[in-house]
């Protein structure tokens, strides 16, 4: 090894987490309970049972080769599923289950998705949101944001000296707010007026309150929300959420609003008055308001387990009874509401696949595929560099 | 990738067999580099906690598959960096204001190391200002000590890919210890 790699590696040695010791007194609990809390196997199931599975495989196998055969396996697997209540998925998104167009957030783009399953990608952009009624989308690439209609055609554009980010179009359509380092701007729909409306605003995408005249909430750098009236600049209220939100929900009258962060879900109403707050761990998390509903459903990581559950629960001072919907082994990422209220769209992307379930009705229906159809080739990047980010669901009628 | 000394293949064994002893001396054997590696990736206290947890929890769970003639580390290396790219990449995606411009990765090439960004005057910024591929290569290159070829496997990744990156990282990084040079 070279002296100057001799260097880089005594660097690299010496740059050592805060807390180290700390933090292993921390783990080791928790890691010592998960190994109490397993159930040992014994030598002759750890040996034998992979023996005579590798055995029934072979036998199985070729059974499954014949056409009774895979007609008998394809009915075991229908009937047993492999994490019920998974269905066994298909391999192309040929169609979406309800009405409205799906407009998904892919590495190599958005894509707008049609009922039929028909798809157009609408170029070579970061980030799109719809606006109230899908007659465009506001997309963001770099330092430019364009509002586009369906079909690609430019209707105008914005340029920035910093990246742009978060963009979303008012309820009305007569607004777009959007992030551009640490600004917070809105502009008119049309494109034109385009100010700022605060310094030292957070990441954390806006949202703007439905059923109001341009109220829009965002988070701040040091650890607030606020809620501003955009036209007079008015701050409404602030209110205190520690680390910064990642996502900001209103429910569909605007008397609700979640702020989930990567370890908090907290719930307020439209005063800003916070009405509870619940702790998560650290990894994926979502939000989304059941329609005409103060219910939402959340997606909870399970980090002892490496599973994902998705919660209905109520956002109230009174929680009620939480109810689990579908819980599987890996990360969701993705909700979205069909524009009827019944279909949950969820991105599961451990298993490369979208589920569709049916709220009222406990029915499940999954596509898998999702990255290749959305991400393109994975090369060898990992399976969630190919996933989309997000997706959303247009458009519901008004309430 | 060396085979396990007969020490750990005991602890392996013990664990295996339910010995909460033998599994703490495998934690304090192989805690502080995960932790570490997952630091240096993520560039965030908590978060390296959180992941090297997870990574250890996994491979509790995952225990009595694992084949006893091989080494742990690689194993457990191999969870902790898959899951640090993983959450690096996704901070990148929501990047909190106020945090250094330099490091920005907008994940378009293959190959971006945030060329044409202000280079930083130490070594952790060396390491923020490279995405997050590059950091996990350069550090289980020199933090962990594995060969090209056993990172190529542990990350699933063509052998040219990681030398390309490992080249990259290590360029940029060396041009600081240069610059700070009397």
């Amino acid at each position: 090894m070279s002296k100057e790699r001799k260097g880089l590696k005594r660097e690299l040695q010496q740059l050592s987490p805060p807390d180290e010791l700390e933090a292993q007194r921390r783990v080791w609990p928790v890691v010592r309970g998960a190994f109490e809390g397993r159930e040992p196997v014994s030598w002759h199931r750890r040996n034998v049972r992979p023996l005579a599975l590798a055995a029934a495989a072979v036998v199985v196998g070729a059974a499954a080769l014949s056409a009774p055969g895979r007609a008998f396996v394809g009915d075991v697997r229908d009937a047993i599923g492999e994490d019920a209540p998974a269905p066994k998925p298909k391999r192309v998104l040929a169609s979406l289950p309800t009405g409205g167009t799906l407009l998904v957030n892919s590495p190599r783009g958005p894509w707008i998705v049609q009922p039929d399953g028909s798809r157009r990608l609408l170029g070579r952009y970061w980030e799109g949101s719809w606006s109230p009624r899908a007659q465009h989308v506001i997309v963001t690439r770099a330092r430019e944001i364009t509002a586009v209609k369906p079909n690609g055609v430019i209707r105008w554009t914005i340029g920035r000296p910093r990246r742009i980010t978060g963009a979303r179009w008012s309820p009305d359509g007569f607004r777009v707010a959007y992030l551009t380092g640490t600004e917070l701007r809105v502009v008119a729909g049309d494109g034109t007026g385009d100010k700022v409306l605060r310094n030292r605003v957070a990441t954390t995408p806006p949202a703007w309150r439905p059923g109001a005249n341009h109220q829009l909430v965002f988070g701040t750098v040091d650890g607030q929300i606020a809620l501003a009236q955009t036209d007079t600049g008015v701050t409404r209220w602030r209110a205190p959420v520690g680390e910064a939100a990642r996502q900001l929900v209103w429910s569909e009258d605007g008397q609700r609003l979640l702020a989930l962060g990567e370890r908090y879900l907290r719930i307020f109403d439209a005063k800003g008055t916070e009405l509870g707050v619940l702790g998560l761990p650290l990894g994926p998390s979502g939000a989304a308001f059941v329609r005409k509903s103060h219910r939402f459903v959340l997606i909870r990581w399970q980090p002892a387990t490496g599973r994902s559950e998705l919660v209905l629960m109520d956002a109230e001072s009174e929680r009620g009874e939480e109810r689990s919907l579908f819980s599987a082994a890996g990360e969701f990422e993705t909700l979205a509401v069909s524009p009827n209220g019944r279909w949950l769209l969820v991105g599961w992307v451990g298993a490369d696949q979208w589920l569709f379930l049916r709220l009222d009705a406990l029915r499940v229906r999954a596509v898998s595929n999702i990255a290749e159809q959305f991400g393109g080739p994975r090369r060898d990047r990992p399976l969630s560099a190919h996933f989309p980010s997000s997706v959303s669901w247009c458009c519901p009628a008004s309430p | 990738m060396a085979a396990p000394s007969r020490e750990e293949r005991a602890w392996v064994r013990g664990a295996q067999s339910g010995s909460a002893s033998a599994l703490e001396a495998l934690f304090r054997e192989h805690w502080p580099r995960a932790h570490r590696a997952a630091y240096l990736v993520v560039q965030d206290g908590a978060a390296a906690e959180d992941i090297a947890q997870e990574a250890f929890l996994a491979a509790v769970r995952n225990l009595d598959r694992f084949d006893r003639r091989r080494p742990f580390g690689p194993w457990l290396h191999r969870i902790v960096v898959n899951r640090a790219i993983d959450w690096a990449r996704a901070r990148a995606l929501r990047r909190e204001a106020g945090e250094p411009l330099f490091g920005e990765w907008d994940g378009d090439t293959e190959d971006n190391v945030s060329l044409g960004n202000p280079i930083p005057e130490d070594i952790a910024g060396g390491l923020r200002s490279l995405s997050p591929e590059h950091r996990a290569v350069v550090v289980l290159r020199y933090l962990l000590d594995y060969t090209p070829g056993e990172i190529a496997e542990l990350l699933d990744l063509p052998r040219g890919t990681v030398n390309s990156r490992l080249r990259r990282g290590l360029d940029h990084l060396e041009e600081i210890i240069d610059r700070r040079r009397p």
